[in-house]
C-alpha cells in the first residue's frame, strides 16, 4: 500500500498539477467558456429557452396530442395579441403589415416593410415577436413530421426506429437548444480531460527508466511486481484526474440552469432521435461514463507507450496522432452523438469495447514482458 | 560542422519523427484529394484567361458575352427550345428529363452554366463594388467587438486609410481580373485556411518536438556531464540552436513541398499566377479579399510562405530558449502549446477601449493562424498595413533577447 501511495505521489507531483491547472485554464477559456457564458446565445435562442421552460412546466416531460393542441391555442392567442399590437401602430398599418400574418410574410424587397421588420427585431426587441417566431418554428416542425416521417436517406434500421418512435407518439417537441449546448459542452470537456490524462500519465513509467532506477527497483523485495503497482497507481491517478475535472466542469455547467430538463427524454428534443430512450439526466450520465472509458483507454495507452519508447519526445510524438485522430474523427460519433440515430447502432459499443480490449491487452502483454525483460538494455 | 551535423541527426534519425512527418504528409494529401471534386470545373476560369486575357475590359467582356450567346443558341439546338438563361432550362427540368440528353450534351450544358455564372459575376462587379464601404465595415467591426475610445478611433483611422487604397484599387481595375469564382469554389479558403492551416499546425508540432529533443538530448540521455565537459563545452548549445533552426527549416520545406506540390498538381493554377489576389472573383464571404498592395496570386503565395517560414524559425527559437531554461522536453511541449493558445486569448481579456488591445493582437499565433488574411485590409482587428512586419519585427527582438538570456543563464548554471 505504501509503495502504491508513493507511486501515486510520483505521478501527481506539484509541478504536474500546476501544469494541469494551466492547461485546463487555457482550454477552459479557449473552448469551454463559450458554452457557459453565451447560453442562451442571443435573441431567438433566449426566447427558445424561455418557451421551453414554460412548456416543461406546463406539459411535463412529454407532450400528447391534447397538449400540442393547447400549445397551438396559445400560439393563436399570441398571434391575436401581435395583431392588436400591429393594428395599434399606424406606421405598420400604412406599410401594409397590419396583421401578424402579413408581418411574418413581409417582403424584404419592400424597403418600408423590411425597415419596420428590422425595427421590431433589432431596435425594439419586442419579446412577443421573438416568441411567436419560436412557437411557429416548433409547430411547423411538429407538423412536418407527418409529411416527412423520416429523412429520405435513412437506412432500413433507421426507418424502423423512426417508425417505432412515431407510433409510440414520442414527438419531437422541445427546442434542441438545451441538448445541443450540452453536446458541445461535453465534447469540449472531453478534449480537456483527454489532454489532462495524457499530460499526467504519460511520463509515469518512462521517468523511472530514464533515470535508470529499474536496476534498484527490480532487485528489491517487491521485485518486478512493482510494474503492476505502477500501472495501478496510473489507473488511480487517471481516475482522480478525471473525477476532479468532471466535478469542476459540471459545477460550471450547473450555471446553465438546465436541471429543469433532466427528466425530459432526449428524443423529445427536436432532431435528437436516438437508438435508446434515456432521459436527459441519464444521457448526461452516459456521457460521463463514456468520458471515463475514454480517459482510462488513453491512460492505459499512455502507460503502455511510456513502457516502450526511449524518450519523452517520442512519447509525445507517438500520442499526437492518437489524440488528434480521436479529436478529429472520434469524438463526434463516440461522445457528442453517442446514441444518435445517425450512426449505426453497433458503432459505439463496438468501438468502446475494441478500444478497451486493445488497451488492456496491450498493458497485460507489457506486464508479462516486463517479468522476463532484460532491463540492462 | 561535424557537431552541428550530429545534432541534426538526433532529430531526423528519430523513427517517431520520420513516422509523424510521413503521416502528416499523407494526411495533407488525403485532405487535398478529398476536396478536389470541383477541379474539372475550375478549367472554365482558366479557359477564360486564355481566350479573353487576364484583365476584364469592357471589350473583352462584350466579346465573352457574344460568344456566350452563340453557345446559348447551341443549347436551343439540343433542347429544341429557346432559353435566355441556362438556369431557366435547368429549373424547368424534371427528374426524368435527365435521360433525354447524353453525356456530351450534359458536359456542354454544365460548361455553359458555369460560363453564365462568370458572365453575370463579371457584369455585377462594378455594381457590387460601388456598394462596398470599408468605413461601414469598420463600424460593424467596432460594434462586433464592442470597441470604444482610443481603440475605436485607431481602427476607424486605419480603415479610412484603407478606404483610400480601396478607391485607388477600383480606379486602376486590379480587381477586374479572372480568378476561380470564390463563392462557388472557395479556392482561397481551401488553400490558405485548410491546406496551409494543416501545414502550419503540423510543422509547429514537429518543430517543437525536434527543437525540444535536440536541446534537452544530453539531459534526457544522461550524457550532459560528458558533453558539457568537452572542449566545445557549453557552447554546444549554440550548435543545438543552429541545428534546431535547420530542422525547423527542413520540416517546413518538406511539408510545404509535398503538400503544395500535390495541391498545384491537383488544381491547375498555371493560368492564374498573374491574377491579382484582390480579384473580384476572390470573394467568398460578405466582403471580398482586398490586400493593401497590388499582389498577384503568385506573389501572395510567396509572401505567405515567407511569413510562415519566419514564424517557424521564431517559434523554434522560443522553444529552444524555453527548453534551455526548463531542461525538460515534456514540460516544454505543454508550456509552448499553452503559450501558443494564451497569445490568442490575451486580446479577449484586454480593455476594448485602449490601444493595448491592438498591441496584444500583434502576436505570432494570430499571425500564423490567419494565412488567408495576411497582407489583407479586410481582416478586422489584424488589418493594419504593417501588421505582418511589426509582429515579425517585435517578436524577432523578443526571441533573440530570450535566447541570449537563456544561453547566458545556461553558461553559469549548475548542470547537475
Amino acid at each position: 500500500m505504501r509503495i502504491l501511495w508513493n507511486e501515486i505521489k510520483k505521478i501527481l507531483t506539484w509541478k504536474v498539477l500546476l501544469l494541469l491547472i494551466l492547461i485546463n485554464s487555457v482550454l477552459y477559456f479557449f473552448v469551454i467558456e463559450f458554452h457557459i457564458e453565451h447560453f442562451p446565445n442571443g435573441r431567438p435562442a433566449l426566447d427558445s429557452y424561455k418557451i421551453a421552460t414554460q412548456m416543461v412546466d406546463k406539459y411535463g416531460i412529454d407532450m400528447d396530442e391534447d397538449e400540442i393542441l393547447d400549445f397551438k391555442n396559445v400560439y393563436d392567442a399570441e398571434v391575436k395579441k401581435a395583431d392588436r399590437y400591429l393594428q395599434s401602430r399606424k406606421e405598420f398599418v400604412e406599410a401594409g403589415i397590419g396583421s401578424y400574418d402579413k408581418f411574418a410574410n413581409y417582403s424584404w424587397e419592400n424597403e418600408e416593410q423590411s425597415a419596420l421588420h428590422d425595427k421590431v427585431f433589432f431596435e425594439e426587441q419586442v419579446d412577443l415577436f421573438f416568441e411567436l417566431q419560436e412557437r411557429s418554428r416548433l409547430i411547423t416542425f411538429h407538423e412536418n413530421r407527418k409529411v416527412y416521417p423520416y429523412p429520405s436517406n435513412a437506412t432500413a434500421k433507421q426507418k424502423l426506429r423512426y417508425e417505432e418512435l412515431n407510433t409510440a407518439k414520442h414527438y419531437r417537441v422541445y427546442t434542441e437548444l438545451i441538448i445541443d449546448n450540452f453536446r458541445e459542452f461535453i465534447s469540449d470537456v472531453a478534449i480537456a480531460i483527454l489532454f489532462s490524462v495524457v499530460l499526467v500519465i504519460s511520463p509515469a513509467i518512462l521517468k523511472d527508466r530514464s533515470r535508470q532506477l529499474l536496476g534498484l527497483q527490480y532487485t528489491a523485495k517487491k521485485g518486478r511486481q512493482l510494474y503492476l503497482t505502477k500501472i495501478a497507481a496510473g489507473m488511480i491517478s487517471t481516475f482522480v484526474v478525471i473525477t476532479a475535472l468532471l466535478i469542476v466542469y459540471f459545477s460550471i455547467y450547473s450555471l446553465n440552469k438546465t436541471s429543469l430538463f433532466f427528466d425530459v427524454p432526449i428524443h423529445t428534443f427536436i432532431g435528437n432521435y436516438a437508438w435508446y430512450n434515456p432521459t436527459f439526466f441519464q444521457y448526461i450520465l452516459l456521457c460521463v461514463a463514456a468520458i471515463y472509458v475514454l480517459g482510462f483507454v488513453f491512460g492505459l495507452f499512455a502507460m503502455a507507450f511510456s513502457s516502450i519508447v526511449s524518450s519523452m519526445v517520442a512519447l509525445l510524438g507517438i500520442q499526437i496522432p492518437l489524440v488528434a485522430g480521436m479529436l478529429i474523427f472520434g469524438l463526434k460519433p463516440l461522445l457528442s452523438f453517442i446514441i444518435g440515430i445517425w450512426y449505426p447502432q453497433w458503432l459505439v459499443p463496438t468501438s468502446y469495447s475494441v478500444m478497451l480490449i486493445v488497451s488492456v491487452l496491450f498493458v497485460v502483454y507489457l506486464t508479462t514482458r516486463e517479468k522476463r525483460r532484460d532491463i540492462v538494455n | 560542422m561535424r557537431i552541428f551535423y550530429n545534432e541534426c541527426k538526433k532529430a531526423f534519425t528519430s523513427p517517431i519523427f520520420i513516422a509523424l512527418l510521413l503521416l502528416f504528409a499523407a494526411f495533407n494529401i488525403f485532405v487535398i484529394v478529398n476536396s478536389s471534386d470541383h477541379k474539372e470545373e475550375l478549367k472554365v476560369a482558366s479557359e477564360l484567361v486564355e481566350k479573353y486575357g487576364r484583365t476584364i475590359t469592357d471589350q473583352s467582356l462584350r466579346q465573352f458575352e457574344q460568344d456566350f450567346q452563340v453557345e446559348l443558341a447551341e443549347l436551343k439546338k439540343i433542347t429544341g427550345r429557346e432559353y435566355s438563361s441556362v438556369y431557366d432550362f435547368l429549373d424547368g427540368l424534371n427528374h426524368e428529363d435527365h435521360e433525354l440528353y447524353d453525356e456530351n450534351e450534359w458536359l456542354f450544358i454544365n460548361q455553359l452554366q458555369l460560363k453564365e455564372m462568370y458572365v453575370s459575376m463579371a457584369k455585377d462587379i462594378d455594381g457590387n463594388y460601388a456598394r462596398i464601404d470599408f468605413k461601414k465595415f469598420a463600424e460593424a467591426e467596432i460594434e462586433k467587438y464592442g470597441l470604444g475610445g482610443a481603440a475605436a478611433k485607431t481602427l476607424q483611422h486605419e480603415y479610412e486609410e484603407f478606404s483610400k487604397r480601396f478607391e485607388e484599387m477600383k480606379q486602376n481595375g486590379e480587381h477586374k481580373e479572372w480568378f476561380f469564382a470564390g463563392k462557388a469554389y472557395f479556392m482561397h479558403s481551401l488553400l490558405y485556411r485548410s491546406v496551409f492551416m494543416h501545414i502550419i499546425i503540423e510543422a509547429l508540432l514537429l518543430m517543437v518536438l525536434s527543437t525540444a529533443l535536440i536541446t534537452n538530448y544530453e539531459f534526457e540521455n544522461r550524457t550532459h556531464l560528458v558533453a558539457y565537459a568537452t572542449t566545445r563545452g557549453r557552447s554546444l548549445m549554440k550548435d543545438k540552436l543552429a541545428a534546431s533552426l535547420t530542422m525547423a527549416t527542413s520540416i517546413t520545406i518538406f511539408l510545404l513541398a509535398v503538400t503544395l506540390g500535390t495541391f498545384f498538381v491537383v488544381f491547375d493554377y498555371s493560368t492564374m499566377w498573374g491574377t491579382s489576389i484582390s480579384s473580384a472573383f476572390n470573394w467568398e464571404y460578405q466582403y471580398p479579399y482586398v490586400s493593401w498592395w497590388d499582389l498577384s496570386v503568385g506573389t501572395f503565395l510567396v509572401g505567405v510562405i515567407v511569413v510562415v517560414y519566419v514564424v517557424m524559425l521564431l517559434f523554434s527559437g522560443l522553444t529552444f530558449a524555453l527548453s534551455t531554461l526548463v531542461k525538460n522536453s515534456y514540460i516544454t511541449f505543454f508550456l509552448m502549446s499553452s503559450f501558443f493558445v494564451i497569445a490568442l486569448l490575451i486580446p479577449s481579456f484586454m480593455l476594448t477601449s485602449s490601444n493595448l488591445l491592438f498591441i496584444t493582437t500583434h502576436n505570432l499565433s494570430s499571425l500564423v493562424l490567419n494565412p488567408h488574411q495576411l497582407f489583407m485590409g479586410s481582416s478586422g482587428l489584424t488589418m493594419f498595413k504593417t501588421f505582418e512586419l511589426m509582429t515579425i519585427g517585435c517578436w524577432t527582438m523578443i526571441t533573440m533577447l530570450f535566447c541570449i538570456f537563456s544561453l547566458k543563464r545556461f553558461n553559469k548554471k549548475d548542470i547537475q
